[in-house]
């Protein structure tokens, strides 16, 4: 832990998106609905450092991505940026402060314009936030594409020239253009081959630690979040569930659903197949968040308390740095994944690769 | 010993378009034996796709086209079988489960339709009255030149027509259906643990999940008794958790009902999930084949060591993942000799000449380290991390 102030702080952070209501629902007066997609988060990012956030698609991880971004507006609560409440800017300010976050989109196609040369689509946000055009903003460009790993000579290629891996260096390059404190970064490989993925994440880590920007790594992917992140946020149905250093979530969970997430990653080693924990059921809707822990139908640990009473994410004694939010944090704390399944629940496990004594 | 139930021998296929002949498949052979699993696993645009639809012919032709090689089923080549025939292969010999279920699955159908569809297929054909795929059922041979006499072909319908019953709004009559029909479907999605299957027969695939909408093509697959089921990325489109329910599942499966599944995934962590073989593909060209254990453990061709080697396992203060040099070749204009060469750190003289040996296809996998791998210098490439 450090003593400097947070770079970015969210307090209570809600995001709701109202649902159209049905011209029946109005005539017969029915309350509207709202999707919660993000709601009630607590979270906070250092400078130069990253934070990872996991979890299954419709836990609202994008979404938290794009407040803190500022592409949304919050529902409710605060974004302190710096010091500096950014959840109320609006315009010009507005404008001025996207300087300072940036992001890298997912969909390395949809999110570059296929009309655009490699210096437009690099060179916008530079011309957005300065001005600067023509001879001086290739300039510009030229200098930060090396930085990415392109060649200064793609400058006047296409988007579609390129690989999937090089539109996402085009992505990281645009991102990077006006040096921005933190990016937000949105999936970033999940669209790449395993050997292009591990070249992009090894440039992101030496970019954070050339230039010192701040990270949010918002994937599903554990590996990336491992070797990117400093710190781990597992997100379930628009809420943190555990929070904490990277190797200690990683290596230790302790909420229920960061162990079944953990468990559920298929690992490449045909020696460690196993019928793995898995969770039951699929992600309820953000529709109507069940009372309670939003974990409980699927929680193999779930007590009565947990359907009535909303955990609070708290500290673990003897943990530090954790935060975790479960009743039964403390019980649950040391449990493998694999003891997880009852036993009239766990199937039989015939070990078809067996492993061998000497490999090793 | 017993026989194959897929070999495939010396396959290529080409795709000729505007911008060249791309080279997909070149010289892949393989063979798969009843009851396993066999993993195929690349990068992007290595050819595992290409090998899933050449097999049950869904590749269109033109731009694809199958240069040489045999595609042996059950005895017969199916790149021999006249087009019309190949139907009657699809479904009921070769299963296929396609990564997005909700393109291969009728939007305007419930799910019952759907599924009843599978079932009655396989049930006119166990009954006798559809043609079925075997041997001693000659095709009509028009190469004779003898025109056919009306009803020659007409007698064995090309698919058997299915009624299509639409309820109507609520409280119609629901229309009658074939004794049985009702209850079968549903064994089939309680088979694949779908829970409450009597609402889910009734839905329509949008209104149900990623997860479920898989669960259902693997039922309508299994449905089927195929004795091959090819399964191209089922679960890449899913979530982690997801993922792991239907891999469970499809391990359950395997034990009962016997199947073998040649399963295309770019993902190792799926293959060494599930795979009992995995063969390793790049550029079109299958490099190394091998008992799962023994290619996780103790890859041998550079390519396999490499590709191993990149997956990210390691936090950030180990040090720098290990990459790979340079980018997969333009299948148009593949170096000659070893298509690997230009990227593989022991690469010498020869390998930008000779291609490296013929992969060896074992007959059946002994305890120890038989995988094979097409790389000239297998004994340098021990010494390589």
């Amino acid at each position: 832990m450090t003593d400097r102030p947070p770079l970015l702080k969210t307090l209570d952070l809600v995001k709701h998106f109202p649902v159209n209501r049905s011209l029946r629902d109005l005539v017969r007066g029915a309350p509207s609905r709202a999707v919660h997609a993000v709601d009630g988060v607590s979270i906070s990012v250092e400078p130069g450092k990253t934070l990872g956030l996991i979890g299954e698609s419709g836990s609202g991880k994008s979404t938290l991505g794009w407040l803190i971004a500022r592409l949304f507006a919050p529902t409710r609560g605060q974004i302190l940026f710096d010091g500096q409440e950014i959840g109320t800017l609006r315009g010009a300010a507005l404008r001025a402060w996207h300087r300072n976050v940036q992001m890298v989109f997912q969909d390395p196609i949809g999110s570059l314009d296929s009309r655009m040369r490699v210096w437009q689509v690099v060179g916008e946000p530079i011309y957005a936030q300065e001005g600067t055009r023509g001879h001086a903003l290739r300039e510009r460009v030229a200098e930060i594409l090396p930085t990415v790993g392109l060649p200064p000579e793609c400058l006047y290629q296409y988007p579609h020239e390129f690989s999937g891996g090089g539109r996402q260096r085009i992505s990281l390059a645009r991102a990077l253009s006006v040096n921005p404190k933190m990016i937000v970064l949105d999936e970033p490989t999940s669209a790449l081959d395993v050997a292009v993925q591990a070249q992009i994440l090894n440039r992101l880590v030496a970019l954070q630690r050339e230039r010192g920007n701040a990270y949010l790594l918002i994937t599903h992917n554990v590996a990336a979040v491992r070797y990117v992140s400093h710190r781990v946020a597992v997100m379930y149905l628009g809420q943190i569930v555990e929070i904490g250093s990277v190797r200690d979530v990683l290596e230790r969970p302790v909420h229920p659903y960061t162990k079944a997430l953990l468990a559920a990653v298929p690992v490449a080693d045909a020696r460690r197949r196993r019928t793995r924990y898995r969770i039951t059921g699929e992600i309820p809707t953000l529709l109507q968040p069940p009372p309670g822990c939003r974990f409980a139908a699927r929680c193999p640990f779930v007590i009565d308390r947990c359907r009535t009473e909303e955990p609070l994410l708290r500290e673990i004694p003897g943990m530090p740095d954790r935060k975790v939010s479960c009743h039964r944090a403390e019980e649950v704390a040391d449990v493998a994944p694999d003891l997880l399944l009852s036993p009239e629940e766990s199937p039989p496990a015939p070990e078809k690769a067996a492993p061998t004594g000497s490999a090793g | 010993m017993t026989d194959p139930v897929l070999s495939v021998e010396g396959l290529s296929v080409d795709y000729v378009v505007g911008a060249g002949t791309f080279h997909a498949l070149r010289d892949v052979s393989f063979e798969m034996m009843p009851g396993r699993v066999l993993g195929i696993v690349g990068e992007t645009g290595c050819g595992k796709s290409t090998l899933a639809h050449a097999i049950p012919r869904l590749l269109p032709e033109p731009p694809a086209k199958v240069r040489s090689g045999r595609v042996v089923f059950q005895g017969v080549d199916l790149l021999e079988v006249p087009k019309w025939k190949i139907p009657l292969v699809r479904g009921t010999e070769i299963g296929m489960i396609f990564q997005e279920p909700i393109n291969s699955l009728d939007p305007s159908y419930r799910i019952y339709q759907q599924v009843a569809e599978a079932v009655r297929v396989r049930r006119l054909r166990d009954a006798g009255r559809a043609p079925v795929f075997a041997k001693e059922v000659q095709p009509f041979d028009y190469s004779k030149g003898r025109t056919p006499k009306a009803g020659e072909v007409l007698s064995h319908p090309f698919l058997p027509s299915v009624p299509q019953p639409r309820s109507g709004g609520e409280g119609a009559p629901s229309p009658p259906v074939p004794p049985g029909m009702r209850e079968e479907a549903l064994e089939y999605l309680r088979l694949v643990r779908i829970n409450d299957p009597e609402t889910v027969l009734n839905l329509y695939p949008h209104e149900l999940s990623g997860g479920m909408r898989q669960r259902i093509m693997i039922a309508m697959a299994l449905s089927e008794k195929p004795s091959l089921l090819i399964a191209d990325e089922p679960t890449s489109a899913l979530d982690v958790t997801i993922q792991a329910q239907v891999l469970t599942l499809m391990k359950e499966l395997l034990e009962e009902v016997r199947t073998s599944i040649l399963f295309i995934s770019h993902d190792l962590g799926v293959i060494a999930e599930i795979a009992d073989d995995v063969g390793v593909m790049y550029a079109g060209h299958l490099v190394e084949l091998g008992p799962v254990v023994d290619v996780f453990q103790r890859p041998r061709h550079p390519y396999t060591k490499a590709l191993m080697r990149s997956i990210p396992t390691r936090y950030q203060d180990d040090g720098p993942l290990p990459t790979l040099a340079g980018s997969v070749p333009n299948l148009s204009r593949l170096p000659s000799g070893c298509s690997f060469a230009p990227r593989c750190p022991i690469a010498r003289d020869e390998c930008t000449v000779d291609p490296g040996p013929a992969l060896a296809t074992p007959l059946e996998f002994p305890r120890g380290r038989i995988n094979a791998a097409s790389c000239l210098y297998l004994r340098e490439s021990e010494g390589m991390p």
